[in-house]
């Protein structure tokens, strides 16, 4: 027993070895490697499968034009099941055993700080396309994201829900999860600041499926309207129990409602919902090209989490093609530099600028939903605390 | 390639000192508790919360950290430790999802689903421990489980252990030997807290982050599965039994096929090699040390006997192991 | 506290939560009354059963307009499904169970997580992580009574799932009280050696019972997922939930069941909604409750009370 338990133990220890010995150097080699983090299993897993699959997209159409000079970018990714522990091993394997270069992801807040803050102290530069918390880019300056913060994105929702909508008093109903609760506290911030009141505030659990107790009592509050910053599977539930409680007050929403999966699992109850997400690129073809490969390779349309991703990763890529150019070879404190030095890069969700934090600097879209298609209202941005449309 | 096994080591610590603790209530005291979970988070929230808002040193957390886990096991184990065999896996169960709530929803002290973040590194006598140092945080971790160890192996061999296991193979037996069988189960929960509570704190030192979403119920049922992978009843067994569920769950990722399958084919490996356990080895790797009394220079009468009986039982035990 | 109907609205809210508990409570409770341990897959063979069932019924009404046929192809899925699970319930018990009848109570325990990891995970390995939606095989609407702030709405489904759990239990009932195969079942439960001396074969009966209890999980997973939608991990915390209601209302007894789940949903509505206890403890006011029945009545409500032989 005890000879078998020591054989195998070798065994497990010499495999890993002679694979990574077999495997191929990380500079000046045929490939060049970058890591991706998100959720692959779990509760909200669809949305770190749906921007792994972006950035598989972005990565399969830049090799397949040849890569950067003839050298492939190879995508390792690893699943942070969700939880922080799991997230730091994920980013400690792709940084000593993988030595990737740049890493798209996570996908998550949470997880996010913590890998941030390994990131950092390993000069590994990081593009999250999803975490929106506002201090995430507070950790350093190896650390940028694709989306927008809470605080703007709530900004402008506070202020077109007030403005725009003339809204004075309305309910939220967020979940216990630091997305949806950094959504509700930047929007509430700026909706108190144009005169605004929060009336009923309810929250839910992770994984809650009944949400008739809270709807109920929201009900017999009768606000304006609802605020649901949530993911797709709540807001599918809540859409649909408000209205077998026969609610008839209008939904207001953020990015997170960008997600094609809403419409699948609310269909009609999704009619008439306002919500707050990135911008379209109006004019140029991009948007639409991308929705349609996405759409044709992988059978699902992104969300605007995905749509992040895969801006993150051309940005990434455009970086590691710039340092390759100029020094012959990828290091980690030149591609972050790149990546720093980003300037009017067309995304196809519209044009990519970083401020000196690593944070995105864009506009917010409004849209509203038209049955079961979303409509495109505009980009917004609130200028001295009025709510200005752009273009 | 070395610095993700020693990460791997590194938990392999922190979840062996939960999995010890686990032992002395499932292994020794006989009760199914799926509660580590819990304990595990207050440790880190108690070390997150003083390092981060009154700027203690995580070393001086440390026992409060015990202190305060062990404390809570005994507040709710006076209660729920009447309960029996599946009742209680059911109750600790809730009681650990209900200190995960409570963590989740306490947004003026836990900071709710944002988690506590920047959490200062440890230094003691003027070095900073830095956990991306692999190699010296592991040094750390193993001085820890050793010195658990070593005080969990004494406790077992005394009075208590030798208490605890007689609860556990007859509760109404060991009662009527006048043993107190409420004071040893509670005794033996907060200890079992206590180690959780020490893991956690290490936990927070070497994310130096914290946030709910990481101790789930899963957390608990890992802890339980190591002990009885390792064998019940024995430390050195769920050590063992902490390192081979660490190497199963990072397997994939330590060979680098962790893009070649789905993620969850993992979790389905995992679940099959507890069935395949289950049926095949259901006492764990290492067995069940089963206490044999040896003569050993005693001096009473008892004790001569008690070797004498010892001796006499041995053949007959061994036949019945190899039927 | 507002207003009557905005009482009468969170009664029949806490009511159908319940009704939803007491479905699933009831093939929990079949299945520990007669092997005495905590079947832990028993919410991801209710989750195998809706996906069976959300198929099978998607192929059965292919693109037909909502009528009729859609509620009757809706009950012949859930036959399917029941069918494939219960076959599915007695290859588990076969393959995971049975080896360990004798092996000490937390080998079948840790056996049954085992297979809970295995299904849930497969399931989101094959069908995706996303939730899918079981549609309605007929019209929704809720009914309302009153109307305005004042009305109380009700939709059919609600209705429907208080009818079912409330037939299913009197079935079951029945089936073991008054069958022959249920009289085997409770001599089983009693005594599994002694019921063998008698010419029981249990090893049948005990397989019969996990299919019995998997097609209920089937029937159940199906008419929770209208509501609360397929997706791979669907079974895991209202199996909990279900189990904790099984326990509150005296484990092994068919009624208790019935009972404790519909006095846990409107204990957790109420608790919520009257008492002011913040939402996010809600599950902590089901698990509270079962440490308090549990110190205060072991048994639970409607438990036989049985000593402790030494």
């Amino acid at each position: 027993m005890k000879k078998a338990m020591i054989f195998v133990l070798i065994v497990l220890l010499a495999v890993p070895s002679i694979l990574v010995a077999g495997g191929t150097g990380e500079n000046g080699a045929k490939s060049v490697k970058i890591g991706f983090i998100g959720p692959m299993t779990g509760d909200n897993a669809n949305y770190g499968v749906l921007c792994n699959q972006a950035v598989k997209l972005a990565l399969s159409e830049i090799n397949a034009a040849g890569g950067i000079n003839g050298i492939q970018i190879e995508l390792i990714t690893e699943d942070s099941e969700g939880s922080v522990e799991k997230g730091l091993s994920a980013i400690e394997k792709l940084s000593s055993s993988d030595k990737i270069v740049a890493l798209v992801g996570p996908v998550f807040t949470g997880i996010s700080f913590a890998v941030g803050a390994r990131c950092q102290d390993e000069g590994l530069v990081m593009v999250t396309p999803s975490a929106t918390h506002k201090e995430i880019t507070a950790i350093g300056d190896c650390v940028f994201r694709t989306v927008v913060s809470d605080g703007l994105q709530g900004e402008v929702a506070g202020a077109y829900f007030a403005q725009a909508l003339g809204y004075r008093n309305i309910a939220v109903l967020y979940t216990k999860n630091d997305y949806s609760q950094g959504l509700y506290e930047g929007m509430k911030t700026s909706f108190e600041a144009n005169g605004g009141k929060i009336g009923v505030v309810e929250t839910c659990q992770v994984g809650d499926k009944d949400f008739k107790t809270q709807l109920t009592k929201i009900k017999a509050a009768s606000p304006d309207a609802i605020y649901i910053p949530n993911y797709t599977a709540e807001m599918a539930q809540i859409l649909e129990q408000a209205s077998q409680l026969g609610m008839t007050i209008p939904f207001l929403s953020g990015d997170g409602f960008s997600n094609p999966d809403i419409y699948n699992l609310a269909g009609a109850f999704c009619d008439g919902v306002v919500y707050v997400a990135p911008t379209q690129v109006e004019e140029s073809t991009a948007y639409v090209d991308f929705v349609n490969k996405y759409a044709a390779t992988y059978g699902v349309k992104p969300d605007s989490f995905a749509t992040n991703a895969y801006d993150a990763t051309r940005i990434v890529a455009d970086a590691l093609a710039t340092v390759y150019k100029n020094t012959g070879k990828f290091d980690r404190a030149d591609v972050r530099d790149a990546v720093a030095a980003t300037k009017d890069f067309p995304g196809v969700a519209g044009v990519v600028n970083f401020a000196e934090n690593g944070d995105l600097i864009a506009y917010q879209g409004v849209y509203k939903v038209n049955g079961t298609t979303p409509e495109y209202l505009g980009a917004y941005s609130v200028i001295d605390g009025k709510l200005t449309k752009v273009n | 390639m070395v610095n993700f096994f020693l990460l791997i080591l590194i938990y392999t610590g922190i979840y062996s000192l939960m999995a010890i603790g686990q032992n002395v209530i499932t292994g020794y005291a006989g009760m199914l508790s799926l509660c580590q979970a819990g304990f595990f988070a207050i440790g880190s929230y108690v070390t997150a919360i003083l390092c981060v808002d009154c700027g203690w040193n995580f070393f001086a957390t440390l026992p409060i950290a015990a202190l305060l886990s062990a404390l809570v096991g005994v507040l709710i184990g006076l209660p729920t430790l009447r309960l029996k065999g599946d009742y209680l896996a059911i109750a600790t169960l809730g009681l650990g999802e209900i200190i995960r709530n409570v963590i989740n929803n306490w947004d003026s002290l836990t900071n709710g689903p944002m988690g506590i973040q920047r959490i200062p590194k440890p230094s003691i006598l003027g070095i900073t421990i830095n956990p991306y140092n692999k190699l010296g945080y592991l040094l750390m971790v193993v001085i820890f489980v050793l010195v658990f160890y070593l005080i969990l192996k004494r406790l077992a061999d005394s009075r208590m252990g030798r208490a605890l296991e007689a609860i556990r193979e007859d509760e109404i037996a060991a009662g009527s030997m006048g043993i107190n069988v409420t004071k040893y189960k509670v005794f033996s929960f907060a200890i079992g807290a206590a180690c959780a509570g020490v893991a956690g704190s290490l936990q927070t030192c070497f994310s130096l982050s914290v946030t709910p979403g990481t101790y789930t119920f899963m957390v608990s049922v890992m802890v339980l599965c190591m002990v009885v992978l390792g064998g019940m009843g024995n430390f050195k067994a769920s050590i063992l039994g902490a390192f081979l569920i660490q190497l199963i769950s990072y397997f994939p990722q330590l060979v680098g096929l962790s893009n070649a399958f789905p993620a969850q084919v993992k979790q389905i490996l995992f679940g099959l090699i507890l069935i395949v356990m289950m049926i095949y080895r259901p006492q764990g790797i290492m067995g069940r040390s089963r206490r044999t009394y040896r003569w050993a220079g005693g001096k009473t009468k008892d004790s001569r006997f008690l070797a004498r009986l010892a001796e006499k039982l041995k053949p007959g035990k061994s036949k019945e192991a190899s039927k | 506290m507002g207003s009557v109907s905005e009482f009468f609205q969170h009664f029949l809210n806490g009511l159908t939560l319940g009704g939803i508990y007491a479905l699933i409570a009831l093939g929990y409770t079949m299945v520990y009354g007669i092997l005495k341990f905590i079947n832990f897959a028993h919410g991801d063979i209710l989750m195998v059963g809706a996906y069976i069932g959300l198929f099978v019924f998607d192929f059965l009404r292919g693109s037909t307009p909502l009528g009729p046929w859609w509620f009757f192809a809706f009950l012949l899925a859930m036959i399917c499904s029941m069918v494939a699970c219960g076959l599915l319930g007695m290859f588990i018990e076969k393959i995971a169970y049975k080896p360990l009848r004798k092996a000490t109570r937390l080998a079948p325990l840790l056996s049954a997580i085992g297979v809970s990891f295995v299904l849930s995970n497969t399931a989101a390995w094959v069908f995706g992580t996303q939730s899918r939606k079981l549609e309605y095989p007929f019209d929704n609407t809720p009914i309302v009574i009153g109307s305005g702030l004042n009305g109380v709405s009700v939709t059919p489904h609600q209705i429907l799932v208080l009818c079912a759990s409330a037939v299913m239990m009197i079935v079951l009932k029945l089936f073991v009280d008054k069958t022959r195969m249920g009289k085997a079942m409770r001599a089983t439960s009693l005594d599994q050696d002694t019921s063998k001396l008698m010419g029981i074969k249990s090893d049948h009966v005990i397989s019969l019972t996990f299919a019995i209890g998997s097609a209920l999980a089937a029937c159940g997973g199906m008419l929770i997922a209208l509501d609360f939608k397929v997706y791979a991990t669907m079974g895991t915390m209202v199996g909990l939930k279900a189990f904790v209601a099984a326990v509150v209302g005296g484990i092994g007894n068919i009624s208790g069941a019935m009972l404790g789940g519909l006095l846990l949903g409107l204990l957790e509505t109420f608790g919520v909604a009257v008492l002011g206890i913040p939402q996010g403890y809600k599950d902590a006011i089901a698990f509270g409750v079962l440490i308090l029945i549990l110190l205060f009545k072991p048994d639970g409500l409607l438990g036989k009370n049985e000593k402790e032989k030494v």
